[in-house]
C-alpha cells in the first residue's frame, strides 16, 4: 500500500514526472502524430503564458498541437486544404481576420485554425471567435480553447487585442453557419462589431473567405425550437455526415484600418458601418475570385 | 498620532497585514472575534462582535477615537457557508461601520475586502474578469454569493457619496487554511471530482500578495474598486496535480448530489452550489487598474505541495 502510494504521489507530480514518457504530457501524443513542420509550428505558437504554460483564455503550446493533431487528417486528406496568400496574414501585431460562415458545424473555423497555424508566418494562433454556446459544450469546448479559440465577448477581443493577438471573427455568426444550400456563398447579414473593435485597437482588418465549406453539408430543414448545449436549433442534414469537398481558403490584402480612420471612429455608427460594409466587400470579392479560380466542387 | 484600524484582524490576512504595517512602523488597532488576539504588544487588540452595532460604535469612538483610527481596513469575512449571521456581518457591519467612519472625526479612509465571487461566471462573459464586469445579481444565487454582493454594493455606494476615501479590493481566491477558501477544502479530498469535459481557467491569490495589495491599498488614497488577482493562473486540473491530488471527471448532473453527500458524510465545507459556474467557464482577473493605480502586481505564487 505504501509503495502504491509512492507511486501515485510521483505521478501526481505533473511538472517533474519522470515515470511518464513524454507522449502521455499535454499534447505530446499529438506531438507524436505530427509531422515535423506541423510539430515545430506547435511549438512555435506564442503563448502569453501566466506561468503554468496557459494563458488567460486557455491557449497552451500543447493545445495547438492537440488542435493541430485533431484537424490534420480533415485538412490534409479529407478538406484537402489548398491555401492562398497566407503570407498577407501579419507575422506580429494585432490584427482581424474577417471570414464568411457556412456549413453547419464550425469545420471551417477548424480548417482556419489549422491554416493559419500551418501557413502564417512565425506560426500564429488565431484567435477564433467561439459563439457562446461553445463554452458550453462538453470537450468540444476544450479542444477550441486550448487551440486558441475564444468566447466572442467584446472584454475578450479587446484584451486579446491589447496583448497585440491574431483574432479570426466570422461577422456572419450562427445565420451563416447555418444558411440553407440555396444561400451558399452570400453573405448573411454581417455584424459589425470587428470593425469597430479594428477602428478602437488601430487594428488591420484582413479579409478572407473559405470556398468549400458551403457545400460540405447541405441542411434539408431545421427544428425551431430545440435546444441542446444552447445550440440554437436542430439541423436536419441530407447527409450523415458532411461531403469530402475541398476546401479553398483565400487571404486578402489587409484592409488598413487604423489608416482610414482615427481611433475615436470607434464611437461614430456611421464610421463603423462604413469599415464593417468596406470588409464585407472585400470578402465578397475573394469569394466570387475564389469561385472562378476553382475548377469544382470536390477539386 | 493616527492609527490604521484592521477588522477581521485574528484571521490569517489580518495577521500577515498587521505584520507587515507593524515593518512599516505604522500604529495598529486590531480588532476580532476571539477573546486574545495574541498580537506583539505594539498592537492594541480588542475583541469585537461585529454583528453587533453598539460594539461597532464602541470600537470606533472608543479605542478608534483614542488611538486617532485613520484608516478602517475591513477585513472581516464570513468563512463557512450557511450560517445566519453572515449577513449581519458582511453587509450591516460594513454599512454601519461605512456610516459611522464618514462621521468620526479622524478615519479619512476605508479598504473594504470582496472577492471575485462577486462577478457573474457564465459563457455569455468575457473571461479576463475587469472591474466593470457584471456583478452576480441572479436571485437563483446562494446566499453565501448574495451577502459579498451586497456588501460590495455597499462600500461601492459610499464612493463619492461621503467625505470618506473608499477603496474595494476585490480578490482571487486566497488559497491558505481559514480563509474561508472554498477551493483549499475541494483539494483537501484525495480525489477532486470536476465536470467531465470541462477544464475552466482559474486565478488564485497567495496570502502574501493579498497581504501586499491591502497594504498598499491603506498607503494609497486612491478610491473606486480594484482586482487583486494572484501570480498563479493554471486550469482546474493543473491546480488539482499541482496540490498533489487526483482529479476524475463526472459528469456535471452528478456533482451537486455527491459533494453533497461528502458534506454530510466528510463534515467538509465545499460546495458545488457555489462553485458549479466557475467549474465551467473561465474566470480570471484583470489586475491592470490595481497595478497602475495602487502599484500591485502579484510577486508570491502559491507554494503548491504537488510540485515538489
Amino acid at each position: 500500500m505504501k509503495a502504491l502510494n509512492a507511486l501515485r504521489r510521483r505521478l501526481n507530480r505533473e511538472q517533474h514526472r519522470p515515470l511518464l514518457p513524454e507522449v502521455f504530457k499535454e499534447g505530446g501524443l499529438a506531438r507524436r502524430m505530427l509531422p515535423e513542420e506541423l510539430r515545430r509550428a506547435a511549438d512555435s505558437v506564442r503563448v502569453n503564458d501566466q506561468g503554468h504554460g496557459i494563458d488567460t483564455f486557455g491557449l497552451s503550446s500543447g493545445g495547438a498541437a492537440r488542435g493541430l493533431a485533431v484537424t490534420y487528417l480533415l485538412y490534409e486528406h479529407y478538406f484537402r486544404v489548398e491555401s492562398h496568400h497566407a503570407e498577407r496574414i501579419p507575422a506580429k501585431g494585432r490584427a482581424i481576420l474577417a471570414c464568411n460562415h457556412s456549413g453547419m458545424l464550425p469545420l471551417d473555423a477548424m480548417m482556419v485554425s489549422h491554416d493559419v497555424m500551418r501557413h502564417s508566418t512565425g506560426h500564429r494562433a488565431a484567435r477564433i471567435a467561439m459563439d457562446y454556446f461553445v463554452p458550453g459544450l462538453p470537450f468540444v469546448n476544450l479542444v477550441f480553447s486550448r487551440a486558441g479559440g475564444v468566447t466572442g465577448s467584446r472584454g475578450n477581443f479587446h484584451a486579446l487585442l491589447e496583448s497585440d493577438e491574431l483574432i479570426a471573427v466570422f461577422p456572419e455568426g450562427v445565420p451563416g453557419i447555418g444558411k440553407p444550400f440555396s444561400e451558399r456563398y452570400k453573405l448573411q447579414t454581417w455584424r459589425e462589431g470587428h470593425a469597430e473593435l479594428a477602428i478602437r485597437h488601430g487594428a488591420p482588418i484582413v479579409p478572407m473567405c473559405v470556398i468549400g465549406a458551403e457545400e460540405q453539408w447541405p441542411q434539408v430543414a431545421r427544428i425551431e425550437g430545440i435546444s441542446v448545449f444552447g445550440i440554437p436549433y436542430m439541423p436536419i442534414p441530407a447527409t450523415l455526415l458532411p461531403m469530402p469537398v475541398k476546401y479553398h481558403i483565400w487571404y486578402g490584402e489587409p484592409v488598413p484600418i487604423p489608416d482610414l480612420y482615427p481611433r475615436e471612429a470607434a464611437h461614430d455608427a456611421v464610421a463603423v458601418l462604413e469599415a464593417a460594409a468596406l470588409v464585407k466587400a472585400e470578402v465578397a470579392k475573394l469569394i466570387a475570385r475564389g469561385l472562378e479560380h476553382r475548377k469544382g466542387i470536390f477539386r | 498620532m493616527s492609527a490604521i484600524l484592521v477588522t477581521g484582524a485574528t484571521q490569517p490576512l489580518g495577521r500577515r497585514l498587521i505584520e507587515r504595517l507593524l515593518e512599516r512602523g505604522e500604529d495598529v488597532l486590531a480588532a476580532g472575534a476571539e477573546a486574545e488576539g495574541g498580537f506583539p504588544a505594539a498592537v492594541r487588540y480588542v475583541q469585537v462582535d461585529l454583528t453587533h452595532a453598539r460594539q461597532i460604535r464602541r470600537l470606533l469612538f472608543g479605542p478608534g477615537q483614542d488611538m486617532g483610527v485613520c484608516c478602517v481596513v475591513n477585513l472581516a469575512h464570513h468563512r463557512r457557508p450557511g450560517q445566519a449571521r453572515a449577513r449581519k456581518l458582511h453587509v450591516e457591519a460594513t454599512r454601519l461601520m461605512l456610516r459611522l467612519a464618514d462621521a468620526h472625526d479622524t478615519i479619512e479612509r476605508f479598504v473594504h475586502r470582496s472577492t471575485a465571487e462577486v462577478y457573474a461566471t457564465r459563457s455569455d462573459r468575457p473571461d479576463l474578469l475587469r472591474e466593470d464586469h457584471a456583478l452576480n445579481l441572479s436571485p437563483g444565487a446562494p446566499a453565501w454569493i448574495r451577502h459579498r454582493v451586497e456588501a460590495d454594493l455597499v462600500a461601492c455606494t459610499q464612493m463619492g457619496m461621503s467625505s470618506l476615501s473608499v477603496a474595494v479590493l476585490r480578490c482571487a481566491e486566497i488559497l491558505a487554511p481559514e480563509m474561508g477558501s472554498q477551493l483549499y477544502d475541494y483539494l483537501g479530498s484525495r480525489i477532486c471530482l470536476r465536470p467531465l469535459g470541462f477544464d475552466p481557467i482559474m486565478n488564485v491569490l497567495s496570502l502574501e500578495d493579498a497581504a501586499r495589495a491591502f497594504e498598499l491599498a491603506v498607503l494609497s488614497d486612491e478610491s473606486g474598486v480594484f482586482n487583486v488577482p494572484g501570480a498563479d493562473t493554471l486550469t482546474l486540473c493543473r491546480a488539482i496535480r499541482a496540490w498533489g491530488r487526483d482529479t476524475v471527471g463526472v459528469p456535471g448532473p452528478l456533482m451537486g448530489p455527491l459533494y453533497r453527500a461528502r458534506r454530510i458524510t466528510r463534515r467538509t465545507e465545499f460546495r458545488y452550489d457555489l462553485n458549479r459556474w466557475r467549474f465551467h467557464f473561465n474566470g480570471v482577473l484583470d489586475g491592470a487598474r490595481a497595478g497602475a493605480m495602487l502599484g500591485y502586481t502579484p510577486e508570491h505564487p502559491i507554494a503548491w505541495p504537488g510540485q515538489g
